[in-house]
């Protein structure tokens, strides 16, 4: 299990690699790459903030819920914070599992739990300004899936 | 000293994510802590509002607490996930 939150660029391709290498005795591996969008085609920039060792905390909490639900081999979790430009990679998940359902809805719930409940404050910049954004209406729906 | 910490819009109002402060004596409490920090980087009353949560120590308080053994406070609007 490796949760990451950093300031660095990362290239998602090396991880998938090096996760799948490791992961010799999951049948799959589901993965979600999540990247800044832009907005109407202009340019926009997106900053994110997290509270040292308390996002990690809480993304940890997610990750044994997680394991907790779905028979999974390991699980790898990196999100970038800082400032970063349309099209730069955001979030990574990865879900070893030894069948492929366990490892689809692990990716998908872990997503859930990064885009609604997840320890960060995001600003974005772009045509209209400024401004701090919190998770749409959908991202909460999205969330509530997973309630028992 | 003790470490402040500022995020998401209180970080552009206070024009910083982090400090390191050494505190009056009578600054004991998050009730007195709120109004020091309101004047000294001007934050108005952004501290007070309701959807902002305390943590002490990276636990999340609620209401009014003691600071004195506090090594680290954070001032953390609603989350806007990743």
């Amino acid at each position: 299990m490796m949760i990451l939150v950093s300031s660095t660029p990362f290239d998602p391709g090396k991880h998938i690699n090096e996760f799948a290498k490791k992961c010799t005795s999951a049948g799959g591996i589901a993965s979600f790459l999540g990247q800044v969008r832009s907005e109407n085609n202009t340019v926009s920039t997106l900053t994110l903030q997290s509270y040292p060792g308390v996002t990690e905390q809480g993304i940890q909490g997610a990750e044994e819920n997680a394991r907790l639900r779905w028979e999974l081999e390991d699980i790898f979790i990196l999100h970038r914070i800082g400032t970063m430009q349309a099209g730069d990679p955001i979030v990574l998940v990865l879900t070893a599992a030894k069948h492929r359902r366990d490892a689809f809805e692990a990716c998908d719930f872990l997503m859930d739990y990064l885009k609604t409940e997840a320890i960060f404050w995001k600003k974005q910049t772009g045509q209209n300004g400024t401004q701090w954004i919190e998770p749409r209406t959908e991202d909460y729906q999205d969330n509530k899936r997973w309630s028992l | 000293m003790l470490k402040i910490l500022y995020f998401g819009r209180l970080s552009d109002l206070a024009g910083r994510q982090e400090e390191y402060l050494d505190l009056p004596k009578d600054i004991n409490t998050i009730s007195v802590l709120k109004p020091y920090l309101s004047t000294l980087h001007d934050l108005g009353d952004a501290l007070d509002d309701p959807s902002i949560k305390t943590m002490i120590n990276q636990s999340l308080v609620f209401g009014d607490a003691s600071i004195i053994d506090a090594r680290e406070i954070g001032f953390l609007p609603p989350v806007g996930g990743g």
